[in-house]
């Protein structure tokens, strides 16, 4: 089949005509369920002083444009197992929203930077997700979990486990990163798509945001 | 005047002197140079790394290869150690009967005893029925867990704690309106029996459990008899040191630790004398045997056991090599030494180790001079340059190693190799007597890969060679010693937080719970079991009656006189005897390296002269 630029562009129109008619994508991937978060903003974030805390970073349509990641969890249990994961190890989570950006590396650097402890997590809103250290660059991480699709609950759990871990000074295992040589032809466009959608909700320079549930 | 190049070909390195000889006993050396060996020692694959050296050597000097006169290579004791574990106890739980396990995040704390029963049955329970332990499945989540716990609280059932399946105990404590002990991550939640008393105990953090790794605890807990007591001590063992556990009463549930038939060795000493000593009864026994028995002809082993395998196997390599058929190969040496290996107890619940007992056991080999005869003459091949197979090993090293400044007879050198352990005594009159040793490096590397669980030799190589540090941030780590280093540039994240080895190739990352220290001690008890054991009973059989008091220097030649702590074990093990104890520095110059080497060169020079 000959492939040419009207034939994308429309394939995309498509695409996004049905995801933003009825919610419907085409690839047979689970229609997005959850319902919006109820956050509450208490205005600007400030660099914590509590060693025993971990910074959780979500990027601005998180829980309010978007509320599912690309696989179908709402996004309140994400925040569930994230959460529980850190508090099943002693400390306290913080949520952050970083406005700035939508990318997973600086959206996790800023929650890091703005940890008490030194150790943030990172997410995009279809699940990407990296525990990051403050003195890292921002390309650097501690732990990536960069297929989206693969990222379910246990791994969300995991997430903040470790990074709780990282947090007290233990040496946790890495959390196991699957690979599936097919996430990305079933899932590369759906991913593209929805980082459009999440890119356009970011104010350049606006500074992050203190969330509470 | 003739130009020369001493090779000693080891297990590990093949080293090389080059010196130039005037006359009788003149000899001014130009170089020297270290590569790793091509091949088992011995072989004429080991031909590749011999020349690299000799190149390497002459470099500097401006000599050629072809000018040399001549090559002198050592007879090298074909000696082959080989390592075998074999575990002679295990743990096993013949029906679901206890769980102790150290789950990083327990909930809650105390000691509690109540029944078994299902989470999904506590809805229709009554007060009169409790206590109650209750049995949480992964399926139920934790906030589910807390509100149905919470409702049977107000209703006044008395649950008293929770065995979970799912990484929740503090979630689900957090949640409770009246905290109680949690064991949580119990894999198998599935075999619990319900309905069965079970007595649960959390320790505080930083602590272990005291009641439950009782047995009059638990005995008082179960009412059970003296019989019954009795039988409750490897369960009480295996509970020992963990954070939490739980002890379910089933009616035909029992745990034991059971001795593996791990095979017998049969010693062959002179004059027919024959002693058998089966491996289960642990080193110090075999050890002593040894003694008893030495000089030892042969040393066999039961076959269709483990140790009947790994001696074969030994025999099988040391054949291949000299092409000698297997019945004509010796075992001459054995070293045992008593270690531990982390076992997965068998029919656990939640996946628990407990520390089977095991022996490591060297064996070692001596056959003829047989393959360094046929290296030589590939040399000579290869190069076009006379080679000459000369002088026992044991000899020219000491010859060597008298070179060290500040050394006279009577001296005794150790050599702590690979695969085994060396030792020479030169007199008064120039007579040198000596004895090769099972066990060396290898054997200790072994160890450290056992008790740490490892399962990776080059870690465990890395870990017995280099010092540990701790990184604590991207910016420091904190040494073994307890020193801190800072850093300017960041140091690699897969580094972040954890212990690694600093090996000059590269820092290492060691994947493991244990804490810094316990490595520290694992990888010094393994040093001392192997070197410092091996250096006392190597000095023994060479000393003058057997009297290591009697040798007045000791210098330790080889690669191992330079790691960091071995050189210290065996100086304060011989303090005790008042013996000069040091590293060797042959020629004043070259450290405890290339003693053979330069051994060969002067005893040429002693014969030939220029």
């Amino acid at each position: 089949m000959q492939v040419t630029e009207d034939l994308v562009r429309q394939v995309i129109l498509d695409v996004l005509g049905a995801m933003g008619a009825d919610a419907k994508p085409a690839n047979g991937v689970k229609p997005a369920d959850g319902t919006p978060l109820n956050f509450r903003e208490l205005g600007v974030a400030k660099t914590g002083t509590d060693r025993n805390e971990v910074v959780v970073g979500v990027p601005p349509a998180f829980g309010t444009a978007m509320t599912s990641t690309i696989i179908g969890i709402p996004h309140s249990d994400v925040l569930k197992e994230v959460f529980a994961g850190i508090e099943e190890e002693g400390l306290k989570p913080r949520l952050v929203r970083v406005v700035r950006s939508a990318d997973v590396g600086a959206i996790a650097h800023d929650a890091a930077t703005l940890s008490g402890s030194g150790i943030g997590i990172g997410m995009l809103c279809r699940g990407t997700s990296v525990i990051h250290q403050r003195d890292l660059q921002i390309l650097q991480n501690l732990e990536l979990f960069p297929q989206s699709p693969l990222v379910d609950r246990a791994v969300f759990r995991a997430i903040g486990r470790n990074a709780a871990r990282y947090a007290k000074g233990e040496q946790p295992d890495p959390v196991p990163t699957r690979n599936d040589p097919m996430a990305r032809p079933r899932y590369q466009g759906l991913a593209a798509l929805l980082h459009n959608k999440e890119t356009q909700h970011v104010k350049l320079g606006a500074p992050a945001v203190e969330l509470a549930l | 005047m003739i130009t020369v190049a001493g090779v000693d070909v080891g297990n590990n390195t093949t080293e090389v002197a080059i010196a130039r000889i005037r006359g009788r006993g003149d000899v001014e050396f130009l170089s020297s140079a270290m590569v790793r060996t091509v091949g088992i020692k011995g072989t004429v694959r080991n031909a590749v790394g011999i020349i690299d050296a000799i190149d390497r050597a002459l470099a500097p000097t401006g000599v050629a290869r072809k000018d040399l006169h001549v090559v002198l290579l050592n007879e090298a004791t074909p000696v082959i150690g080989d390592i075998a574990m074999e575990t002679i106890t295990e743990t096993v739980i013949t029906e679901s009967a206890m769980i102790g396990h150290n789950p990083a995040t327990p909930g809650g704390q105390g000691l509690e005893h109540g029944r078994t029963i299902a989470i999904s049955a506590l809805d229709g329970q009554t007060p009169s029925g409790g206590p109650f332990i209750v049995v949480v499945p992964g399926e139920v989540s934790f906030d589910d867990a807390a509100r149905i716990v919470n409702a049977a609280h107000a209703r006044g059932v008395p649950v008293v704690g929770a065995i979970v399946q799912k990484d929740d105990g503090v979630l689900i404590n957090n949640r409770l309106e009246r905290p109680m002990p949690i064991v949580d991550e119990v894999r198998h939640i599935d075999r619990v029996p319900l309905g069965m008393p079970a007595a649960l105990e959390v320790a505080p953090p930083g602590r272990t459990i005291e009641r439950l790794s009782n047995p009059y605890d638990i005995a008082t807990l179960f009412g059970l008899d003296p019989e019954e007591t009795r039988r409750s001590v490897p369960l009480a063992r295996a509970l020992m040191g963990t954070r939490s556990a739980v002890v379910i009463k089933t009616p035909a549930g029992d745990i034991e630790e059971r001795r593996i038939p791990a095979g017998k060795i049969i010693l062959l000493g002179h004059g027919g004398r024959r002693v058998e000593v089966p491996v289960d009864e642990g080193a110090d026994k075999i050890m002593e045997t040894v003694q008893s028995v030495y000089p030892l002809e042969e040393v066999q082993a039961e076959p269709g056991t483990n140790v009947g395998g790994m001696f074969e196997q030994v025999r099988q390599v040391m054949a291949d090599l000299t092409e000698q058929p297997v019945t004509s190969v010796r075992v001459q040496d054995i070293l045992a030494v008593d270690t531990f290996k982390p076992q997965q107890i068998l029919g656990s619940l939640a996946g628990e180790y407990a520390l089977g007992n095991a022996v490591g056991l060297a064996a070692m080999v001596s056959t003829q001079k047989l393959p360094m005869l046929r290296l030589a003459r590939k040399l000579e091949e290869e190069i076009g340059v006379p080679v000459q197979v000369g002088g026992v090993e044991a000899d020219m090293a000491i010859r060597g190693a008298m070179t060290t400044p500040g050394t006279r007879a009577p001296m005794a050198i150790v050599d702590v190799g690979g695969g085994s352990t060396d030792a020479s005594v030169i007199n008064e009159a120039m007579e040198i007597k000596s004895t090769h040793q099972a066990g060396a490096g290898d054997m200790c590397t072994l160890l450290i890969n056992t008790e740490l669980g490892l399962d990776d030799m080059e870690l465990a190589e890395a870990v017995k060679k280099y010092p540990l540090a701790k990184v604590e941030s991207l910016f420091h780590m904190r040494h073994e010693n307890g020193s801190v280093q800072f850093f300017h540039e960041p140091l690699d994240p897969r580094l972040y937080g954890r212990i690694v080895v600093l090996s000059p190739e590269g820092w290492k990352p060691i994947a493991t719970k244990e804490l810094m220290g316990k490595i520290v001690s694992v990888r010094q008890g393994a040093k001392r079991k192997v070197f410092v054991r091996n250096a006392l009973r190597a000095l023994e059989r060479v000393a003058p009656a057997q009297n290591v008091r009697l040798i007045h220097f000791v210098v330790l030649v080889g690669g191992s006189g330079l790691d960091f702590e071995i050189p210290k074990m065996i100086s304060d093990a011989l303090m005790d005897y008042g013996v000069v104890t040091g590293r060797a520095n042959v020629r004043g110059s070259e450290g405890p390296r290339n003693a053979v080497a330069t051994g060969l060169v002067l005893a040429y020079a002693q014969h030939h002269g220029g």
